[in-house]
């Protein structure tokens, strides 16, 4: 295991073929300050250039995901202040990461932690997990696509219920909404979430991530266009070394070896 | 003045004993009946059961004859914090909910030492315990239906659960009680032993389950109430876990040296 050297908000832990991202500022619940995201977003751009890597698992370690944003960093900013800083718009790296990225929540999950999750491919709850947006406490909305996301995968009501009350749901809860793969126990949640992480990268890399892509189109686009790019990176993998693997592999009753060509 | 001659009313009697933590109704003359103050101290005293490291097991009971008469009635109609429809709902929601949730899902047995009659939102917190042994004078009666209202305090799922649906729609429609006799039967309560004996069977039951692995209990009571709202299938994949968590353990290795040395010496 190598341990990536030089950040101060976050761990990286790198276990080819996958690698482990904790959220580290156990002290303030993982508040998502400037710099940790600077981190995390410099991280993930790290992580999706490294070959030797193939998922990811994003989380917060075995008490809390991630409590949201810094609130006593923004009390007094402007509109202006915040334009500028763009917080928002630094999550591109993860929400645009090309690899699969399971999320391991335990604890809250809450504000912009619980918008991180949902930017990932998969969640992994512990019994322990709570989702939920409470800025509207605050006197403000979402600000990194919990708006959107939220009813795109739990429906209409069920986000303005979460957006308009602030009250967070539970990891069963979130279970039955379809906003969570897995329920389990809070020490192994970790431990699952790097398994589904493992069990990807098997797969063969650019199926994955062109799987996935066809995926996030769906919440993206009309179907046709949806329906398009499917069809597109269907015919194209026909031109990868890893389809011919992959099928010769099959008929040989062996398991394929992928190389991501 | 009236407010502080309240205060100090003990209504729950709270004490620790080797790892037991013993929570008593105390207000023996209303045959232990949950009012404001009894609820904010029964909340606290659980709050703090569940905390407490030296408490491995929670025992509630009741003082006199009666486990609890349930709701204060007549706090229900002359104030006590209820005094509207909403109220009413909004105690349930807002102070016996968490109770009664905390009771079925902190990390350590809960035992009801039912000494007597267990009515109402009574029955619901002895009913909320992960066991129970009474005497033969106890009995469960779900009394809402006597003075008009529906079932409450968790009531509705424990009870078809515990004792069947069959039983439980005749206990609330009909407003009859159950026998701490015909409880036993139907498995409702694990153990009947006569009054003079319970505090001493109980004592012995939970100092054994105190010297057992603190976390396998645990783990225990998470399946169970995983597996309560999940399929098969689900609690059988979230043992699955838990067991390799547990098996990861301390507890696990020396639960299998010991056994390994109890057969040596055999």
């Amino acid at each position: 295991m190598i341990g990536r050297m030089g950040y101060e908000h976050i761990l990286v832990e790198v276990e080819p073929p996958i690698a482990t991202v904790t959220l580290n500022r156990p002290k303030v619940l993982n508040a998502l300050s400037p710099d940790l995201i600077r981190e995390l977003t410099g991280a993930l751009s790290e992580l999706d250039a490294d070959g030797s890597v193939r998922a990811v698992v994003l989380t917060g370690g075995s008490k809390v995901f991630a409590a949201g944003a810094d609130i006593g960093d923004m009390a007094d900013r402007g509109p202006v202040d915040q334009l500028l800083r763009d917080q928002t718009g630094r999550w591109a790296p993860l929400a645009g990461f090309s690899k699969p990225l399971i999320a391991a929540v335990n604890g809250y999950a809450l504000g912009g932690g619980c918008e991180v999750a949902l930017m990932c491919d998969l969640i992994v709850a512990g019994e322990t997990a709570r989702f939920g947006q409470p800025e509207i406490n605050l006197g403000i909305i979402p600000g990194a696509g919990g708006t959107q996301r939220w009813p795109r995968t739990a429906g209409k009501y069920v986000a303005m219920e979460t957006m308009l009350t602030g009250a967070p749901v539970t990891a069963q809860r979130a279970h039955e909404l379809g906003l969570v793969n897995k329920v389990v126990p809070a020490e192994m949640t970790i431990e699952v979430a790097k398994r589904f992480a493992r069990q990807i990268a098997e797969k063969p890399p650019l199926a994955a991530r062109l799987a996935k892509e066809a995926v996030l189109k769906a919440f993206d686009s009309p179907l046709s266009e949806g329906l398009a790019t499917e069809r597109k990176s269907f015919y194209f993998l026909f031109a990868t070394e890893d389809q011919k693997e992959g099928m010769h592999a099959f008929l040989e009753k062996r398991k394929g070896v992928f190389k991501g060509r | 003045m009236k407010e502080m001659a309240t205060e100090v009313e003990q209504h729950i009697d709270v004490e620790t004993e080797g790892g037991i933590g013993w929570i008593r109704f105390n207000r023996p003359e209303k045959m232990n009946a949950i009012g404001a103050l009894t609820r904010r101290q029964l909340g606290d005293a659980i709050k703090q059961a569940e905390r407490d490291d030296a408490v491995r097991v929670v025992v509630l009971t009741g003082a006199g004859r009666a486990f609890s008469s349930g709701a204060d009635v007549t706090e229900m109609v002359s104030g006590g914090g209820m005094r509207t429809p909403e109220d009413v709902g909004n105690v349930l929601r807002n102070e016996y909910m968490p109770m009664l949730q905390r009771l079925r899902t902190m990390p350590k047995p809960v035992i009801a030492a039912m000494n007597g009659p267990a009515v109402g939102i009574g029955a619901s917190f002895a009913l909320a315990c992960d066991i129970r042994i009474a005497t033969p004078e106890a009995y469960i009666l779900e009394a809402f239906v006597n003075i008009g209202l529906a079932p409450d305090g968790g009531v509705s799922w424990l009870l078809p659960r515990l004792a069947g649906t069959g039983v439980a729609y005749e206990m609330f429609f009909s407003g009859r009680p159950l026998s701490a006799a015909d409880a036993h039967r139907l498995g409702v309560i694990n153990r009947l032993v006569p009054a003079d004996r319970l505090e001493e069977e109980v004592r012995d039951l939970g100092n054994q389950l105190a010297a057992q692995p603190r976390q396998a209990i645990a783990g225990a009571k998470r399946a169970v109430n995983h597996a309560l709202t999940s399929t098969y299938e689900e609690a059988m994949e979230f043992e699955s876990y838990l067991q390799e968590a547990q098996a990861g353990s301390s507890e696990f290795a020396a639960g299998v040296q010991k056994f390994l040395e109890s057969r040596r010496k055999k």
